[in-house]
């Protein structure tokens, strides 16, 4: 078996981790350093199967494993490839304890719970389950080989992840050869031959080792350790030659799971839990190998007045590498301690403390689920360019936008407006709560009529618009934009129940379709479909349309005669299919998105959230007549007399022009003044101009007439621009 | 993403759609042979629908709903997808109504022992289909 | 040895004095800027900065460092700009390297209403002198070659807005360049000092309380991150500020090859790659309550997943750190400059997200408002008496920014 490291097959036994067959090979990783075995340095870093800063030591050898050495002069490469890879997937586990760790004190920390009639799950680093982080919830996410665990516990996590060997600091540090006493004892297990072994600190066990006495000065070696430099009780140096030097100088706890779960039910046993040793102040060499930092550059940064720790971490960067201060944290504690007399908390822990790719972190994760219409498949169908508009895919134009206008305004056309938000509303205090809620009267739309409504928070900013329909005593249908509806709707929840008014509240948006038939022909259209005496203007009716149950809505957006049929849902295809064969002969063409906006604007119908912003009262969108300020109350009522009482700024207002349309955005300048920007802009097709809608500032008081838009001239005309009689919308 | 396994049929459910005072729906008894969904504590979804859907709470809105794609699958299938799609802990009582988020997606669920009922909104079907796969 | 360890700059520390002439509360970018301005440009150095724990423990050392003025009204594209400017003149000025890099910055659509957006986002900022440009897809392809325009064929690239002066610098190092250098012209800055309270006598500000007792003051200035409305609150002045949090997550270091910052209104993230080479990434806040990001993993999981759909090439990247900010929102979503209607109290906040982009210039004119008294003309829109005034800013360039 084997596996191929820089491209070169490399024999591996069975039960070896890739670091382990490298170094039996003879090789050793391309940093240097004291390896740990333990996946808490950073020193056996590479590249497998294309997933930089592995660490080799965790990593199980299999057949054909592709190892690359980073660069001897700098990082590694950015992936330059978009491989498609199959996601990786995520699995949910729900138990009554995570026991992180499966030493001995993780092993008996799980018996005690399971002995306690809790339900355990064990994760475990040595088996490849590797614990990346601890979050709210709580939720312990973890890597495995078969893909990402995200284990919720109801009861407790117990951190029984042991404890590090404290890496050894000196010049020389980086060399090859250079073992902690946990690392040998492994290898020689596995059988690798440590050649001549010098032993500093604590000796490792079972293995013939050299003691070298006294105070750790250096390692000498080129590329790998030839020698190790000690300086005795009395001053001298002594040179210990060796092949493999092995470092014992104690432990620290790794209990980053521990810190980063403060606050939620996190208990560490077992070494996990024990206090960390404290080497001695380092006095040269490499502190953090991730970052290259050395003990001259804390020193350099402690005497130009960095001193606590985290300033000391941001300046010096020891600590923010790949190993996140397993190795340099001991180290740079005791510097500061030396140096400033006390000893500092250690960093922060956050996530993640095992490494994973992007790749991993999204496992479990999907696309944000964007609703479809009943009529999806009928657009999609037809040839429509979809698009994501208001949180909904929506037909944005079929193919050819300027039929789609001219078969609205000469003949008819028909329109999916099944995303309007639509709720009922009953009980006793319907009427309570909508009079409370929206500023018009609501008391005087009679049964089977609608209103037109601006919706205002308490800022007094216009936030949504729609309709307010009667459907009998305490008993409305509401409506609201597409894209504000989910708002809307908890805007209604949370007043009534603020207000703790008795009413009903159905959201129906998703219940019903709504199909908008509109056009000089459209009523020809309703009456082959059954309906020949279809509502007047701002009225409703229920009624049988092409067989189906609809509430007809006569109101109109495009500025022709129009009626909103809105149905059940499953039923929007067949009315949908035959209102198109109904019209075939009158001309009929749906219309998408892009053509209602235009038509819209001829009428100079604002669309809340393209032509107002979040800051826009009734007055600023010279809407005034939508809102009541005689009715005593009304959300947004108290803001909008107290803004009423400054002087006007800027106003939305009309403009027409000469010629082709500038895009929206385009700046509005009076003079050489800026004085606003366009909203909403369109060559009208029937006007032979270019009409717009505007935000434009009040000079002395005034709105200037005539303005730049986009350096060329334009006039500022009352609105709507199209039909200003309004004779074709209420025939 | 293509998934190669073939996922479970869902179609259009039929529900009667009750939003009535709780005290209303807490007295309420259904005929045998459906399933009423205490969505909410005013609100109740029952499938298949009923003929003649009654509550005392004179302002109650009762309809004839369409407005749910889903399906009866096995239970296993059910609860492999959970375990993957699924963040929290579903009930494991029989039977159980749930909901909450399920592969990013609103999904309701009554589960029986021997099948479990998915329900998604339907402008969320497309998805529900291509999701909820083992 | 590794060229972006710090080696430079020197940081000198005072003991306290019981009084100063300007108290500034706050040693995040702000505050240090503001005293180093005060310094440099109108020699007013019996200045002290308080830090409730170390310099730049806030929100300054918590961004994604990234610098731009591509902002939706003149107001905010003026601003923006003479910040960015400041920027690019930053290592000149203190004689220190804090990384500053200009790379432009890619800002792509997805939706028909994003393409509007980007196209009217190019056309305010070319007319108020930033540098914004509408490209096509092909073009984000040439400027960022990374970039999978089909968007994983579920997200595809329609267009966007290349900002190509956008930057990004080393934050520690702005926020140390400016202690430096405001502390070589004499002003002091105090660590693990906490502001308890605000001292007042006929309605004028006097001092501070702190856990290390009072400080007397001319003029206070709070220049604080996340609190601010407390300590507004201690002098009767009420801040229009919500906190939201702020998350992002850096990889391990790569060789350079991603030059340009690239973010999507739609799936709302950002990525660059640091000077040192780790790929930084982002969230930006949706103001839109429908969406919502929970804190911590579903952040990491939704993020992840969001930016590999553009570019594919994260997918096998490994993330070592992941952290939170918070962000202070105006109601309308743009900063809060200058007097606060209590004599003494000069205030600085709602910086949202944008804030280390604000860092100079928002420096500069605080402490020209201190030093004279007068408003400057560059901040007076952002004055917060806009909201009883009815003269909000509702910037949608600003709309879940960074």
């Amino acid at each position: 078996m084997r596996i191929i490291v820089d491209g070169t097959p490399v024999e591996f036994a069975a039960g070896d981790n890739v670091l382990g067959a490298m170094l039996r090979a003879g090789l050793r990783p391309t940093s240097g350093g004291c390896l740990c075995l333990g996946g808490d340095c950073p020193h056996c870093l590479a590249t497998v199967d294309g997933i930089a800063y592995v660490r080799t030591c965790q990593t199980a050898a299999r057949p054909g494993l592709i190892v690359q050495s980073f660069p001897d002069d700098g990082y590694p490469p950015l992936p330059a490839g978009s491989t498609r890879e199959p996601a990786v997937t995520a699995r949910n586990i729900h138990c009554d304890v995570v026991v992180i760790g499966q030493g001995a004190a993780g092993r008996a920390a799980a018996a005690a719970a399971r002995q306690a009639g809790k339900q355990v799950v064990t994760l475990d680093a040595s088996a490849g389950e590797e614990v990346i982080g601890i979050y709210a919830g709580p939720l312990v996410v973890a890597r495995t080989a078969a893909g990402m665990l995200h284990a919720h516990p109801r009861v407790e996590i117990i951190v029984a992840t042991g404890a590090a060997e404290i890496q050894p600091v000196a010049p020389g540090n980086d060399l090859a050869g250079i073992l902690t006493a946990r690392a040998a004892e492994a290898l020689v297990a596995a059988g690798v031959d440590l050649g001549r072994v010098v032993a500093v600190g604590t000796p490792p066990a079972g293995i013939k080792v050299e003691q070298a006495e006294g105070e750790l000065l250096r390692f000498e070696g080129t590329l790998r350790v030839a020698g190790v430099v000690m300086r005795d009780r009395n001053g001298s140096e002594r040179r210990y030659a060796c092949d493999t030097a092995v470092v014992g100088l104690g432990m620290q706890p790794r209990d980053a799971l521990l810190r980063m779960g403060q606050g939620l039910a996190v208990r560490a046993v077992g070494d996990a839990a024990r206090a960390s040793d404290m080497p001695p102040c380092p006095l040269a060499g490499t502190v953090c190998a991730c970052s290259g930092v050395t003990v001259a550059d804390l020193e350099s940064a402690w005497q130009r007045g960095f001193h606590e720790l985290e300033l000391v971490k941001r300046s010096t960067l020891a600590g923010t590498g790949t190993c996140q201060g397993m190795a340099c944290m001991p180290h740079v504690r005791s510097f500061l301690a030396a140096r400033g007399g006390s000893l500092q908390p250690p960093f922060t822990a956050r996530p993640v403390t095992r490494q994973l790719t992007m790749g991993e972190a999204s496992a479990g994760s999907h696309h944000q689920a964007v609703p479809r219409t009943a009529l999806d498949g009928e657009h999609r169908r037809l040839g429509a360019q979809m698009d994501r508009i208001g949180g909904w895919w929506r037909p944005w134009h079929y193919g050819n936008p300027l039929r789609e206008y001219w078969a609205v305004r000469e003949a008819v056309s028909i329109g999916d407006v099944s995303t309007l938000g639509k709720m009922q509303v009953s009980g006793p205090d319907a009427l309570e709560l909508l009079e409370r809620l929206y500023p018009t009267r609501v008391k005087s739309i009679a049964p089977g009529t609608a209103r037109y409504v601006l919706m205002l928070n308490d800022r007094g900013y216009i936030f949504d618009d729609g309709l307010i329909c009667c459907d009998g005593a305490n008993r409305y249908s509401l409506t609201f934009t597409s894209g504000g509806a989910s708002f809307a709707e908890l805007w209604v929840r949370d007043w009534a129940e603020s207000w703790k008014l008795d009413v009903r509240i159905l959201n129906q948006t998703m219940a019903l379709g709504a199909i908008n038939v509109t056009g000089p022909l459209a009523k020809e259209l309703l009456a082959r479909a059954g309906l020949p005496n279809a509502p007047k203007y701002m009225q409703l009716a229920s009624a049988l349309v092409a067989g189906v149950q609809c509430r007809v809505h006569r109101l109109s957006f495009t500025g022709e005669l129009s009626y909103e049929l809105h149905h059940p849902a499953e039923h929007s295809v067949v009315l949908w299919r035959q209102l198109l064969e109904l019209g075939k002969d009158l001309g009929i063409k749906p219309h998408g998105l892009q053509t209602l906006l235009q038509l819209r604007l001829e009428k100079g119908h604002i669309i809340v959230g393209q032509d107002s912003d979040f800051d826009s009262t009734a007055r600023r969108v010279d809407m005034e007549w939508a809102v009541k300020l005689d009715k005593p109350e009304f959300v947004g009522r108290q803001a909008v007399v107290r803004t009423n009482k400054v002087s006007l700024d800027r106003q939305l207002t009309g403009f027409e022009m000469e010629g082709v349309a500038p895009i929206e955005g385009s700046s509005i300048h009076f003079g050489s003044e800026y004085a606003g920007y366009v909203t909403s802009s369109f060559t009208s097709p029937v006007l032979g101009k270019a009409v717009m809608l505007g935000w434009l500032r009040l000079f002395d008081g005034k709105l200037p007439d005539a303005v730049l838009i986009d350096g060329r001239s334009a006039q500022r005309v009352p609105v709507p621009f199209y039909d200003k009689a309004g004779g074709r919308a209420r025939v | 993403m293509t998934r190669l396994a073939a996922g479970p049929v869902f179609e259009r459910v039929l529900t009667t759609r009750i939003v009535a005072m709780p005290a209303a729906l807490d007295a309420a008894r259904w005929p045998a042979g459906h399933v009423a969904l205490r969505t909410a504590a005013d609100e109740v979804l029952i499938t298949p629908p009923l003929a003649d859907a009654r509550v005392a709470d004179e302002h109650a809105i009762v309809l004839a709903d369409g407005s749910f794609f889903g399906g009866w699958i096995a239970p296993a299938l059910a609860l492999a997808v959970l375990e993957r799609e699924c963040e929290w802990e579903v009930p494991h009582a029989r039977p159980a109504f749930a909901q909450g988020m399920v592969a990013g997606l609103p999904v309701k669920l009554w589960l029986e022992s021997e099948r479990v009922l998915v329900l998604v909104a339907a402008p969320f079907a497309h998805d529900l289909a291509e999701r909820f796969v083992a | 040895m590794n060229e972006f360890v710090e080696r430079q700059i020197s940081l000198a520390w005072n003991d306290p004095k019981p009084a100063y002439d300007v108290v500034i509360v706050g040693g995040g970018g702000h505050g240090l800027a503001t005293a180093y301005y005060l310094a440099a440009r109108h020699g007013i150095t019996n200045v002290a900065v308080l830090e409730r724990k170390y310099i730049g423990s806030g929100n300054s050392g918590r961004n994604t460092t990234i610098i731009r003025s591509n902002y939706g009204i003149p107001e905010a594209v003026r601003f923006y700009q003479r910040s960015l400017e400041l920027y690019s003149t930053l290592e000149a000025e203190t004689g220190r390297w804090v990384m500053h890099k200009q790379k432009g910055l890619l800002w792509m659509a997805h939706t028909e209403a994003g393409v509007r957006a980007e196209r009217s986002r190019a056309t305010v900022n070319t007319l108020f002198g930033a540098k914004t440009e509408y490209v096509t897809p092909q073009q984000v392809k040439e400027i960022c070659p990374q970039v999978d325009i089909t968007g994983s064929g579920v997200w595809p690239v329609m267009g966007a807005s290349y900002h190509a002066e956008g930057a990004t610098a080393r934050h520690d190092r702005v926020v140390w360049a400016y202690a430096e250098g405001a502390m070589q012209r004499g002003v002091h800055i105090h660590q693990n000092t906490a502001v308890t309270g605000l001292q007042m006598n006929a309605g004028k500000v006097t001092g501070v309380q702190t856990n290390n007792g009072p400080i007397a003051a001319k003029i206070v200035v709070s220049a604080v991150g996340g609190h601010v409305t407390t300590l507004a609150a201690m002098a009767g002045v009420r801040l229009p500020i919500r906190t939201h949090p702020l998350q992002a997550y850096v990889t391990n270091h790569y060789a350079q090859s991603f030059d340009a910052i690239v973010a999507s209104m739609n799936l709302l993230f950002y990525v660059s790659q640091t000077a040192r080479g780790e790929m930084l990434i982002g969230a930006e806040i949706d103001r839109q309550p429908s969406y919502s990001y929970g804190a911590g993993h579903h952040f990491l999981q939704s993020c992840s997943h969001r930016a590999i759909t553009v570019l594919p090439f994260l997918r096998n990247l490994r993330i070592v750190r992941q952290w939170t900010g918070v962000c202070d929102m105006s109601a309308d979503y743009s900063p809060v400059m200058g007097v606060t209607g209590v004599d003494g109290f000069y205030v600085t906040t709602g910086w949202g997200t944008w804030g280390f982009k604000a860092i100079p210039a928002g420096g500069e004119q605080m402490a020209e408002l201190v030093a004279t008294g007068v408003t400057p003309e560059l901040i007076a829109p952002f004055a917060l008496d806009r909201f009883a005034r009815d003269r909000t800013m509702a910037d949608r360039g600003s709309a879940g920014t960074h």
